[in-house]
C-alpha cells in the first residue's frame, strides 16, 4: 500500500512511480492476489460499508434494533426496503408523512463486506510486505483492525446474553435467556431445585409433538402466541382450546410482537396451548393453558406423580448463586433524574468456597468466572434487580485493537509529519 | 503608513482586550436601589444542583423568551432575568402587576395565535402573561388532546403548543413558591433543600427553619418597594449561609460573574471580527490585516479556553456533557487547530476558517442552550468523569478536525471558482486538508473504539449497533476512504477537497442527525430547528460540491488546468500494481 502512497509535499510525484525492482515474471498466486489487493477496490468497499451502515441505522426506525443487526450487519445479504429512504426524507426534508413505497433492494451484508475487506487487505500485506519504519505504522493499524474484525466476527458467533431478575431478599441461581422459551416440567419430589425437563418452544414448533425418555408423558403444540394480553376471564363466546389448569377459565389472546423502536423497551410475553397426552397410549389428558403472564407452575397429575409446568425463559443453572440484599434508585434531588442504580449482591459459590458481598453499579460491573454482571435495569416499584449477565470470550480484543491502532496510527501519522515539517524547515531554510 | 501597519494588529488585539475588561467590571448599584446582582448570587437548589438564583432566572427566561434579558415591551429597555424572576414571586399572580403585563412568553406559531386571537409581532413575538390570560382553558383543552396523540404523530403546532404550556407552567411554579428549591436546609444536604411554599407548609406543621423566614422577609421587602431594607435583608441571609455553604457559595459566584461576562457571546463577537479582519485581508493590506487576525483569534481563544475551564470548574466534570458543551468544544479545537495550521503556513486562510468555525459553532450553541441549564446534571450511565474524559472529549476533537477539512475545502472550491487559487495556495491547501484527514482520522478512530470500550464497560456490549454509533463508525469509514483513495490515486486535490466537504455531511449526520431519529441509546429527543438547520447545512455542502465537480473550464483559475486532473482517476490504477 506505501508504494501508491502520494509523498504530501509533491502530489505531482505520484504519477511517475519510480521502478526500484528490476522486473520479474508474476507467480500464480500473485496474479490472484494483485487484483484483491487493489486499493481502488478498498475505496469501493469503503463506500458499499459506509452505505451499508447508514441503511442499518435507517432501519432501526422500523425494526428492533437487533433484527436490524441480524439481518444488515450479521448477513450476508439483505433486502433494503425503499421506504426507509423516504423515512428519512420524512424526518429531513419534509416528505409528507403520507407517502409509503412498498418493495425493496439486495444489497450486501456484513459478513460479506467485512470478509472482503478482510481479504483486501491480507492480500495487500501479501503482495506488498516490506517491514521498515515507513510502514511500521500501517502494518501496526491494520493487524489492530484484523483483531478487531474478528473480535465482531466472535461476539456475533459465540457471545451468550441473559438476565438475573432477583428481588430484594431473594436469591437465584440461573441466568435468563428472555429471547428463548422452553416448557419446564419440574418434578417436585426431586432433589434439587434442577431437577427439572425441559423441551425448548422452538422443538416444540419444528416437531408439533415431542416424545422423550425424560418426559413423564407427551406434549403436543396446540398454538403459540409469541406476544400475548395477559389472560381475561373466558366467556361462553369464546373458542376455548384450554380443557384443563387455569385455561379452563380464563383465556389468552394473541397480540402482535413488539418492535425495537417501542419506547419503553417492554418485552413480549408469550403464552402457548398445549396438549398432554399419556406416554405410550395416547390417552389425551387435556389442553393446558401455559403462559408467562403465570408468576407460578401449574401442577398436572401423571400416573400418581403430581409435576409442576409452566412456560418460562431459557434458564442456564449456574454453580453459584446471587442473592440481592438491596437495590438502590437514586435521584438528583428535586428531580425525576436517575443519578445512580446500584445492586448490593451475595455471592455464594460452595465449589469455589467463595461467599462475599459485592456492589455492582452503573459502569462498575462484577466480573466473575468468565461471565460479566451488569446493572441493566430494575423491577418496578424498585423491589429487585436486573443485573445483565455476559460471557464474551472476545471481549478483550476490542482493547487489544485499540490501544494496537491508536499506537500505529501515531507512528505513521507522526512519522509523516515530522517528515514534512523537516522539509518545510530545509526548504525555508 | 509603514508605522500604521506595524500597530495596526496592536490596536486591534489592545481594543479588543480592553472591550472585554469592560465586559468583566460588575455593574455598580446606588444603596437606594434594588441590589439585583447580590439577589442574584443567593443560592438555590434546581435540576439536583446548587446554582445562584441567576443562573434560574436566565435558563428559565431563556426557555419562555429565548433572551436572557426581558423588557415591558419591544421598545422598553432591557432588564436582567433575576428581576423577573423576583417580580414574578412578588406579584406573578396578579394580572394587573408589570411582570403579568411584560411581553416574555415566545409565540411565532400562526395557529396557536390564531387560537389565542393575538395578533402577530414580527420581529417582538412575544407577549405576555395578561394578553394569554383568558384563554388559558382553551390553552390547556387543546394540550390535553396533544397529551393524548403519539408523540411520533404530533405536528409543529402541538409540540409549540405543548412548549407554549410548559412555559406557563413553568411561570406559575416560580408565582406560587413550587420552583425553585429556594430555602436552604439549615444540614448543609442538599437533598433537604425545600421550595418556599413546601417550607412554609413545613413551618406551619412546626418544623421551623430561620431561613424561611429569612427568604419570606427578603421577598416582602421587595414587594412593599424598600430597596434599603431588601439590599440589607439580602446580605444578612448570605451572611447566615457562609457557615454552612461557604464552598458552594464561592462557585455561585463565580457562576455569577460567569453569566454576566459572557464569555460566548464575546467569543463568537471577536470570531466575527476575525472572519472579516481575515477577509478584508485578501482585498489589501495582506500582511497586518493577517497579522491582527492571528493575534485576535489568540486573544479570543484565550477567553475561550478560560470560558471552558471555568464551566469545568462549576460543573466539576470533563469539558464535553451535553450537545451545548460539545458545540462550544468543538468551536474551540476548530479555532485552536486553525491557528496551529495557520502558524505552518501564514496565508491567512487559517485565521478565516477560525473565525467561521468559531462563529458558527457559537452561534449554534447559544440556539441549543434554549432547552435549558446547559450545566445539567448527568444522567445515571453518563455519571463517570473517564470516560467522559476519554472517549466523549476525544471522539469530539474527532468531529472538529472533521469539520475543519471539510471546511478547508469548502476554501478550497470557493477560490477555485473566484479565480483566486494558484499553483501555491492549491498545493498549499491540499496539504492541509490532507494532514487534517489524517488527525481526523486518528481521533475518530480512537474516540469511537473507546466509547465502545466504555459500552463494554457499563452495557456488557462492546459494540451495539445504536444509530449514534454508526454515526461515529461512518466518520471513521468515510476518513479512511479518503485517505486510501488519495493514496490509490484515484482523487487528486479538487477530489480531496470535495471528499472533505462531503465530511462535514457526514459528520453533521453523525453529530446531529442521528439524534432526529428518535431511536437507540443516544437518543436526546427530537428537536426540529436542529433537523432543519441540518437540511440547510446538507444543502449548503451539496451546493460547494456540485460547484467542484463543475468542469474545469468553469473555473477560472487560469493556470488551474494543467494542475488539476479530473475527478476519475483510471491510469492511476498501474500505481497500485507493481509494474
Amino acid at each position: 500500500m506505501e508504494k501508491t502512497v502520494v509523498p504530501t509535499s509533491g502530489p505531482a510525484v505520484a504519477v511517475t512511480p519510480t521502478p526500484t525492482a528490476p522486473r520479474r515474471k508474476r507467480s500464480a498466486l500473485e496474479n490472484l492476489l494483485v487484483p484483491l489487493a487493489s486499493l481502488r477496490l478498498t475505496v469501493w468497499l469503503f463506500v458499499l460499508s459506509f452505505f451499508l451502515v447508514f441503511a442499518g441505522t435507517l432501519a432501526q426506525t422500523e425494526f428492533s434494533i437487533q433484527q436490524a443487526v441480524d439481518q444488515y450487519f450479521r448477513s450476508f445479504f439483505v433486502w433494503i426496503p425503499w421506504q426507509l429512504f423516504v423515512r428519512f426524507g420524512q424526518i429531513f426534508f419534509g416528505f409528507p408523512t403520507s407517502w409509503s413505497v412498498s418493495g425493496s433492494f439486495p444489497f450486501f451484508g456484513g459478513w460479506l463486506l467485512g470478509s472482503a475487506l478482510l481479504v483486501n487487505l491480507l492480500a495487500a500485506h501479501l503482495t506488498r510486505f516490506k517491514l521498515s519504519w515507513q510502514r511500521s505504522g500501517i502494518l501496526l493499524i491494520h493487524s489492530g483492525l484484523v483483531v478487531m474484525m474478528l473480535g465482531e466476527l466472535v461476539t456475533g458467533l459465540y457471545a451468550i446474553e441473559g438476565r438475573m431478575a432477583i428481588r430484594e431478599g431473594e436469591s437465584i441461581n440461573y441466568v435468563e435467556q428472555f429471547d428463548k422459551l422452553e416448557i419446564a416440567v419440574v418434578d417436585p419430589s426431586g432433589k434439587t431445585e434442577e431437577d427439572v425437563t425441559v423441551v425448548p418452544v422452538k422443538l416444540l414448533q419444528r416437531r408439533g409433538t415431542v416424545t422423550h425418555p425424560d418426559l413423564p408423558f407427551d406434549l403436543e403444540l396446540v398454538q403459540f402466541m409469541p406476544n400475548s394480553n395477559e389472560p381475561r376471564k373466558a366467556t361462553a363466546e369464546d373458542k376455548n382450546p384450554a380443557t384443563a389448569g387455569l385455561g379452563k377459565e380464563e383465556i389468552a389472546v394473541e397480540v402482535p410482537s413488539r418492535s425495537g423502536a417501542d419506547p419503553n423497551q417492554r418485552m413480549d410475553i408469550a403464552s402457548a396451548y398445549v396438549t398432554i397426552k399419556e406416554k405410550g397410549n395416547g390417552n389425551v389428558l387435556g389442553t393446558w393453558l401455559l403462559s408467562q403472564w403465570y408468576s407460578r407452575p401449574q401442577p398436572i397429575a401423571v400416573g400418581g406423580k403430581t409435576y409442576d409446568v409452566a412456560l418460562r425463559s431459557k434458564r442456564t443453572y449456574k454453580p453459584y448463586t446471587i442473592g440481592l440484599i438491596d437495590f438502590k434508585h437514586e435521584v438528583y434531588p428535586g428531580t425525576n433524574k436517575p443519578k445512580n442504580f446500584s445492586s448490593e449482591i451475595r455471592l455464594v459459590d460452595p465449589s469455589r468456597e467463595r461467599d462475599r458481598t459485592v456492589k455492582i453499579s452503573m459502569n462498575d460491573p462484577l466480573r466473575y468466572r468468565g461471565e460479566t454482571f451488569y446493572q441493566a435495569s430494575f423491577l418496578e416499584g424498585d423491589i429487585g434487580t436486573v443485573l445483565q449477565v455476559v460471557r464474551n470470550p472476545g471481549w478483550l480484543m476490542p482493547y487489544i485493537s485499540c490501544a494496537v491502532v491508536t499506537f500505529g496510527m501515531i507512528l505513521h501519522f507522526g512519522l509523516h509529519l515530522l517528515r514534512f515539517l523537516n522539509q518545510r524547515a530545509t526548504t525555508a531554510a | 503608513m509603514k508605522g500604521f501597519a506595524r500597530f495596526l494588529p496592536w490596536c486591534v488585539v489592545g481594543l479588543c482586550a480592553l472591550h472585554l475588561v469592560q465586559a468583566m467590571l460588575p455593574e455598580r448599584t446606588a444603596s437606594d436601589k434594588f441590589n439585583y446582582d447580590a439577589a442574584g448570587r443567593l443560592p438555590v437548589v434546581d435540576g439536583g444542583r446548587v446554582k445562584p438564583l441567576d443562573t434560574f432566572a436566565r435558563t428559565n427566561l431563556m426557555l419562555v423568551s429565548s433572551r436572557q434579558t426581558y423588557a415591558q415591551n419591544m421598545d422598553a429597555p432591557k432588564q436582567p432575568a433575576i428581576k423577573w424572576v423576583l417580580e414574578a414571586m412578588t406579584s406573578g399572580n396578579n394580572e394587573e402587576s408589570a411582570v403579568a403585563k411584560a411581553e416574555v412568553f415566545r409565540i411565532e406559531n400562526d395557529q396557536i395565535l390564531s387560537l389565542l386571537e393575538l395578533k402577530p409581532r414580527p420581529q417582538w413575538w412575544r407577549y405576555s402573561l395578561a394578553e394569554i390570560g383568558d384563554k388559558i382553558p382553551v390553552l390547556v383543552n387543546e394540550a390535553k388532546r396533544v397529551d393524548r396523540t403519539d408523540p411520533k404523530q404530533r405536528d409543529q403546532f402541538d409540540v409549540r403548543l405543548l412548549d407554549l404550556t410548559q412555559h406557563l407552567q413553568l411561570y406559575v411554579n416560580i408565582a406560587q413558591y413550587r420552583d425553585p428549591m429556594l430555602i436552604a436546609a439549615s444540614d448543609g444536604d442538599v437533598n433537604h433543600w425545600m421550595a418556599l411554599g413546601q417550607a412554609i407548609e413545613a413551618a406551619q406543621n412546626g418544623q421551623s427553619n430561620p431561613n424561611t423566614r429569612a427568604v419570606a422577609e427578603i421577598l416582602l421587602a421587595y414587594k412593599q418597594g424598600k430597596p434599603e431594607e431588601f439590599n440589607r435583608k439580602v446580605a444578612d441571609y448570605r451572611d447566615s449561609l457562609e457557615k454552612v455553604y461557604g464552598a458552594d457559595l464561592k462557585k455561585t459566584d463565580f457562576e455569577v460573574f460567569f453569566n454576566h461576562f459572557e464569555p460566548f457571546y464575546q467569543c463568537a463577537v471577536l470570531y466575527g471580527l476575525v472572519l472579516v479582519l481575515a477577509c478584508l485581508s485578501w482585498i489589501g493590506f495582506s500582511e497586518p490585516l493577517n497579522k491582527a487576525a492571528f493575534w485576535l483569534a489568540g486573544l479570543t481563544v484565550i477567553v475561550h479556553t478560560w470560558a471552558l475551564i471555568a464551566r469545568m470548574y462549576i460543573q466539576g466534570r470533563p469539558p464535553v456533557t451535553n450537545l451545548y458543551s460539545s458545540a462550544v468544544f468543538i468551536g474551540w479545537g476548530c479555532v485552536l487547530l486553525c491557528l496551529v495550521l495557520e502558524r505552518i503556513y501564514r496565508n491567512g486562510l487559517g485565521n478565516a476558517v477560525a473565525g467561521v468555525t468559531g462563529l458558527a459553532t457559537l452561534i449554534i450553541a447559544h440556539h441549543l442552550a434554549a432547552s435549558g441549564d446547559t450545566l445539567e446534571m448527568m444522567q445515571a450511565v453518563l455519571d463517570t468523569n473517564f470516560w467522559l474524559a476519554t472517549h466523549v472529549t476525544i471522539i469530539t476533537l474527532g468531529y472538529t478536525a472533521t469539520f475543519v477539512a471539510g471546511f478547508l475545502g469548502v476554501a478550497y472550491i470557493l477560490m477555485g471558482v473566484a479565480n483566486a487559487l494558484t499553483r501555491d495556495r492549491i498545493k498549499t491547501l491540499s496539504q492541509m486538508i490532507y494532514g487534517v484527514v489524517c488527525f481526523a482520522m486518528l481521533l475518530s478512530f480512537t474516540g469511537t473504539v473507546l466509547g465502545g470500550i466504555w459500552a463494554d464497560q457499563s452495557w456488557g456490549r462492546f459494540w451495539g449497533w445504536d444509530p449514534k454509533e454508526n454515526g461515529a463508525l461512518m466518520i471513521v469509514i468515510w476518513n479512511a476512504l479518503i485517505l486510501h483513495a488519495r493514496w490509490g490515486g484515484m482523487i487528486k486535490q479538487r477530489g480531496l477537497a470535495n471528499l472533505a466537504i462531503a465530511g462535514n455531511m457526514v459528520t453533521g449526520w453523525s453529530y446531529f442527525g442521528t439524534n432526529q431519529l428518535g431511536v437507540g441509546l443516544h437518543a436526546y429527543g427530537f428537536n426540529n430547528t436542529l433537523a432543519t438547520g441540518l437540511t440547510i447545512f446538507w444543502g449548503l455542502m451539496g451546493a460547494c460540491i456540485l460547484i467542484g465537480l463543475l468542469p474545469l473550464g468553469c473555473w477560472r483559475t487560469p493556470d488551474a488546468p494543467a494542475k488539476m486532473p479530473v475527478l476519475t482517476g483510471r491510469k492511476k490504477e498501474v500505481l497500485t500494481t507493481p509494474s
